[in-house]
């Protein structure tokens, strides 16, 4: 899918590929420069700016989406590797006005003060618990240490998660 | 980023031919976690970029005959730090590749880009070369080096032409054999500031019959501290033989003053490391008698 | 007293946009035919500029402007204008390495990078002075054109010190020194700058300040206030650093007036770290004198400011220190200097805490010192010179609520003093104190706020207040207030703060005061408008005036089961009566009398906070470091508005305090940052939080909301003293330079051992 008919684009510096990637369901189609990150193309053509920018260099966590239901930072993600891909965004999570149980427990818990790290947060969560939904608090704290927040110091994000793994064994999936 | 040719070819062969094409003009990208970052600081600006995403049978963790294992290059951080089988057999393996970044990295970083990379902080590094591992190069011929020989300065390894990082095979683990690394950090996320590695095995009677030191982050690249080593192998330990290892160990150590640590820091904390791993080794050792 | 949502912990109103991804910050907007500006810096901290070359970025394809100091209005600039030291763009040199010379605004951010590759700079190197102390020195590289790098002097007195220090029988002097340290706000500091065809300038940026950055932006650029509009958007974090405009604003707005185009400028996180203000590095010599009962009976306190290359706010920061000196334990003699120092480096700005947390690591470690030297336990020596509750103090502060007394009891109760106060191998407890302002200052001469409250046809409730949210929660404080008074529920409140065109003047969110200042205009505009309710209601229902019950969005007669819904008492208002109902609120501080801002100092707070801290650490003796196992957060609140808010600002505040203790600092090499990511400017993470404990005192301010102050920025004042007197406890040293590093520990230790 990618490799061939590469072509420069109008500034001759970029070399410009077709990707094809299901985002939040939906398939997407479409032509991205060889050096664009994931992170660019969601918040670029793709309008997605729930998925934010903190740092770009895979420092911070706020660019988190699920790739093939794995937790990564966009930034750090070419655009062309993403060919192929299943990507969830925090947009994708909620399904039509119901919140999915991790935004439930960070809203009722209080774990989001300026809100800029909550969506990378979030999906680093859904992550984290979909591969172990029994995570003790230990185990949530070292899943989420890639994520920074510079307003809650952490203590309500943990009570959050700590609610989600609750709610998840008390079957109050959406 | 500067932009750049991408490339992703489906074969070895296909690589291999790219490579030497390119030569020296295009950066290998694995899960991109180092790569991607220094591209977009400026410090690299391939002219082409070769992804090692679409060649089949390069992950894996596979247990051999003789009980060690082959990892391949493109195998997760996250995979070998969550294989109950690395956990079993080498467990300083697995906790290293836990201790590097976050999740979201270790879903995409690989044990072959963590050791390509370079750095005398790799984390992988100082573990695996106590447990003796040994890189296949792949290229136009295969070839195989014992890993403290493949890295020749900090951001250097020995890669020709053509010639990429395919396999890491590690022997069985000796009988009664102990390993431990240590890693200094700043705060919970973070490179190592100093890394330390030791694998130690006692015979019934009690002396070390083997002894390998590795440290991380206090040289050009990982180093065996040799003399500490010697003054181990074949001797009963005891608390004092300890403190000289360490502080042997200590001074082999060329560290540098930097953002992330003193040579004062460094050297003292070799120190310190090497003194708990060979502690901790011998307890452990004592305890199984 | 029990109310319906007042002291509830309720969900912040913006939760839900927040938790989805639907909530636009600043760097999520654009606008049709925006272009990317980008900014070209000084790579030298101090230099002439002999000559700027900018043809070859001028005729990058895909380059609309290139501006340099000739295009701009050199207009010096300060937040004190006074002070005004900063024009736009560098027009004869550079003083810091960072410092703005020209700006480029193209198609896309990659053009705009390339273009700024191709503007070539000669410079003429200066010597450059990078210590503020060294800095004050004659012979220092002078910075500005002034006589000496001092760029602001004050003093205070009161008592006789000199005469009092002879009368003291414990005395400790000593010098502490803190750095410059980064607010790392997760979203970056950005705008969007647009004219219109009337020439009136629009600013969209990240803002905690929006009224009177509009009227810097004014002088700055030499127009009209009038011509300024300025619309926040949802905040990404501010903690001080969104208070003054830095140039992106003006130079974002030349670039749209030369291009006739939107403009976009936003820092990069590297710039973020490397070329944005900073919190105030203090270096510090305290001297404290007790009596032989323990008595605090002498202070002198000399800070000298490390300025940055510029003035921002500075001069506000070290009188605020000085205000916070004079006010803890109401000590009779003190003697504050303080002076603010040119360097070639970052300027500082506000952060969190505003001097205090600086001036607080110095006074309550020395407090410990002190403590040991008379032997007594350093609880005690802090409850024996307890600040009292409608006490004057020596300074002239004017004390109101004080819980003082009670925090310092909880805390210590909370993190088991008695027991381990005695030490158990490597570990230690400690604690320390702290005076804030729950209400912001009376310093800028303006301090009152507006609000207004409109019933909307339909029912719901819109609220106009200009308290910014930069995500401490003052739109759902606001909203609570409205709800308890109106009886409506929050989510039928509509908070709406973000233009300049519709709030009212406004100083904005900083000292901890929207709640008190802005919750007061509120709640008196709610008053206002329960008033027009009640009487539409009675008319409605034909009853009593004080029968009416408003209540869960409805409206009741006492002893009826009749109700009605907010949108028919709307309705009926509307289209029956033919008036609609709205309310105007007003707060005005009550300035105490013989206030003139000269002579102010003391008198600049309308109501202080209290608070108290206790930290339990362990040490690692071989590697240096510093586990802090559990934090104790006692704080006064006057009354709790949100619990859930309350907590999380306090938790918040405790964890930037921990990384201003141990791990926070900006290294400089050369006059250059090169900690400038988060890799190496380390920030707490998951992994390096303790248990946090917060208790909430309740001590029911007179003045205040319900009887709420301030609480968004005392939670960051006492850590990083209380983890130092932790580890004084636990292994006998006391580490005067923040961050305690592992290696400051391993050499005290070393130092020790010694002898």
């Amino acid at each position: 899918m990618s490799g061939a008919g590469a072509e420069k684009s109008l500034t001759g510096e970029a070399f410009m590929h077709m990707i094809k990637l299901k985002v939040n369901g939906h398939v997407q189609e479409l032509g991205v420069k060889s050096h664009q990150t994931l992170l660019e193309v969601l918040r670029g053509p793709l309008e997605l700016t729930g998925v934010k920018e903190g740092c770009g260099l895979g420092e911070c966590g706020a660019c988190t989406v699920l790739m093939d239901g794995k937790p990564v930072n966009s930034c750090l993600v070419l655009a062309l590797e993403a060919d192929g891909s299943e990507i969830l965004t925090i947009e994708g999570l909620a399904q039509v006005g119901k919140l999915h149980y991790v935004q439930k427990a960070f809203v009722k818990e209080g774990a989001i003060q300026c809100g800029f790290c909550t969506p990378g947060m979030v999906m680093a969560t859904v992550g984290l618990l979909q591969e172990n939904p029994n995570s003790s608090q230990e185990e949530i704290k070292e899943g989420l240490r890639g994520n920074l927040c510079r307003c809650t110091g952490y203590v309500k994000i943990i009570k959050a998660v700590e609610a989600a793994v609750e709610m998840m064994r008390e079957g109050e999936q959406t | 980023m500067k932009s750049f040719e991408y490339l992703c070819p489906k074969s070895v062969g296909e690589l291999v031919k790219i490579l030497y094409r390119y030569d020296g003009k295009a950066r290998v990208l694995a899960g991109g976690t180092d790569l991607l970052v220094m591209m977009k600081q400026g410090k690299l600006q391939p002219e082409c970029v070769v992804s090692l995403q679409a060649i089949p049978n390069l992950a894996y963790i596979r247990e051999q005959k003789n009980g060690g294992i082959k990892i391949g290059a493109m195998t997760r951080l996250r995979e070998i730090e969550a294989s109950s089988l690395i956990q079993t057999k080498y467990p300083l393996l697995a906790k290293a590749a836990g201790w590097i970044g976050s999740r979201q990295v270790r879903w995409r970083a690989t044990c072959g880009g963590n050791l390509c990379n370079g750095a005398p902080s790799a984390d992988l590094a100082p573990p695996l070369i106590c447990l003796g591992a040994k890189v296949i190069i792949g290229g136009r011929a295969k070839r195989t080096l014992p890993l403290e020989k493949f890295f020749l300065g900090p951001g250097q390894v020995s890669l020709r032409r053509g010639e990429f990082l395919q396999e890491l095979v590690i022997p069985p683990p000796l009988p009664r054999t102990y390993g431990i690394y240590l890693k200094f950090t700043r705060s919970a996320m973070d490179i190592a500031v100093v890394g330390v590695a030791a694998t130690a095995s006692f015979k019934e009677e009690g002396e070390c019959n083997h002894l390998r030191i590795c440290l991380g982050a206090v040289a050009p690249t990982p180093l065996r501290a040799v003399k500490a080593e010697k003054i181990g192998l074949g001797e009963r330990w005891d608390e004092e033989r300890i403190l000289v290892m360490a502080r042997m160990a200590s001074e082999e150590a060329k560290p540098i003053d930097d953002v992330r640590g003193t040579i004062y820091l460094r050297r003292h904390l070799v120190k310190v490391f090497t003194k708990r791993i060979l502690s901790e080794c011998l307890e452990q050792a004592q305890k199984k008698v | 007293m029990t109310w319906k949502v007042i002291g509830k912990g309720l969900p912040k109103i913006d939760s839900i946009s927040k938790v989805t991804g639907e909530a636009q910050y600043t760097v999520d907007l654009k606008l049709p035919g925006m272009l990317y500006g980008n900014i070209f810096r000084s790579p030298l901290p101090h230099a002439k500029i002999k000559s700027i070359n900018t043809s070859k970025a001028e005729e990058l394809q895909g380059v609309h402007a290139v501006i340099t100091a000739k295009d701009v209005p050199l207009n010096k600039f300060s937040f004190f204008q006074w002070l005004a030291d900063k024009t736009i763009l560098c027009s004869d040199k550079v003083r810091y390495l960072g410092d703005e010379v020209a700006a480029v605004a193209a198609v896309d951010e990659e053009t705009a990078l390339e273009a700024l590759s191709l503007i070539k700079v000669e410079y003429e190197p200066l010597p450059a002075v990078f210590d503020a102390e060294e800095a004050m020195k004659p012979g220092a590289p002078l910075i500005h054109d002034k006589e000496k790098n001092i760029g602001f002097h004050v003093e205070r007195l009161f008592g006789d010190p000199d005469k009092a220090f002879e009368e003291c029988d414990y005395i400790c002097e000593d010098r502490y020194v803190t750095g410059q340290v980064s607010h790392c706000c997760l979203e970056v500091s950005n705008c969007i700058v647009k004219w219109d065809s009337s020439g009136r300038l629009t600013i969209w940026t990240n803002t905690q300040a929006p009224h009177t950055q509009r009227q810097e932006i004014a002088r700055i650029l030499g127009i009209p206030i009038r011509n300024v509009r300025i619309i926040n958007s949802t905040m990404g974090g501010g903690f001080g650093s969104k208070l003054v405009i830095d140039m992106k604003l003006p130079i974002a707005a030349i670039l749209s007036k030369k291009t006739g185009r939107p403009v976009r400028i936003e820092n990069s996180r590297a710039e973020e770290f490397s070329t944005a203000k900073t919190r105030y590095g203090y270096t510090i010599y305290v001297k404290t004198g007790a009596k032989k009962d323990g008595r605090l009976w002498a202070r002198e306190m000399k800070v000298i400011g490390d300025n940055g290359a510029y003035h921002d706010k500075g001069p506000a920061t070290l009188n605020f220190s000085s205000m916070m000196f004079g006010t803890l334990y109401n000590i009779p003699n003190i003697r504050y200097e303080g002076n603010l120092v040119y360097t070639n480096k970052q300027m500082g700005t506000a952060f969190r805490g505003f001097g205090n947390p600086q001036i607080a690591f110095a006074c309550e470690t020395q407090i410990d010192v002190l403590a040991n030297k008379t032997g007594m336990d350093p609880l005690e020596l802090r409850l024996r010179n307890a600040n009292q509750s409608d006490q004057m103090t020596f300074c002239g502060a004017e004390i109101t609520s004080c819980g003082m007394k009670e925090c310092m009891e909880a805390a210590a109760r909370a993190i088991g003093w008695e027991e381990k106060r005695r030490g158990k191998g490597l570990r230690g407890v400690g604690l320390a104190n702290m005076v804030h302002t729950g209400a912001g200052g009376r310093f800028y001469g303006y301090n009152a706020a507006d609000a207004f409250i409109k019933l909307s046809d339909d029912g719901t409730v819109a609220l106009i207040t200009p308290a910014q949210d930069m995500g401490q929660g003052s739109h759902t404080v606001m909203a609570q207030i409205v709800a308890e008074e109106l009886g409506v529920n929050l989510e039928d409140i509509n908070v709406i703060s973000n233009d300049t065109d519709l709030t009212p003047y406004d100083l904005g969110s900083w000292g901890s005061r929207t709640t008190f200042m802005n919750g007061n205009a509120v709640l008196d505009a709610a008053r206002n408008t329960k008033k027009e309710i009640i009487t539409v209601a009675s008319e409605m229902l034909e009853a009593n005036p004080d029968d009416i019950i408003l209540e869960g969005g409805r409206v009741f007669v006492k002893g009826s089961s009749d109700q009605y819904s907010f949108s028919e008492l709307a309705d009926y208002a509307i289209n029956k009566r033919g008036v609609p109902i709205s309310g105007k609120g007003r707060f005005v501080d009550k300035l105490p009398s013989g206030y003139t801002i000269k002579e102010g100092f003391a008198k600049n707070i309308p109501t202080f906070a209290f608070g108290t801290q206790a930290a339990e650490v362990e040490i690692d003796e071989e590697t240096g470091e510093v586990k802090v196992l559990k934090v104790v957060a006692a704080h006064e609140t006057g009354t709790t508005i949100n619990t859930l808010m309350a907590e999380g600002q306090i938790e918040g505040s405790v964890v930037q305090g921990i990384g201003y203790a141990l791990m926070e600092g900006l290294t400089l090499k050369n006059g250059k940052v090169i900690n400038d990511g988060f890799i190496d400017y380390k920030i707490p993470t998951f992994g390096d939080i303790p248990e946090i404990e917060t208790i909430l005192i309740e001590t029911n301010d007179p003045h205040g909301p319900f009887g709420a102050k301030g609480i968004g920025e005392p939670g960051l004042v006492p850590t990083a003293p209380a983890i130092a007197n932790a580890i004084f406890n636990a292994v006998g040293i006391m580490i005067k330079e923040l961050p305690i590093t592992p290696e400051k520990i391993l050499k005290a230790l070393k130092e020790k051992k010694g002898g």
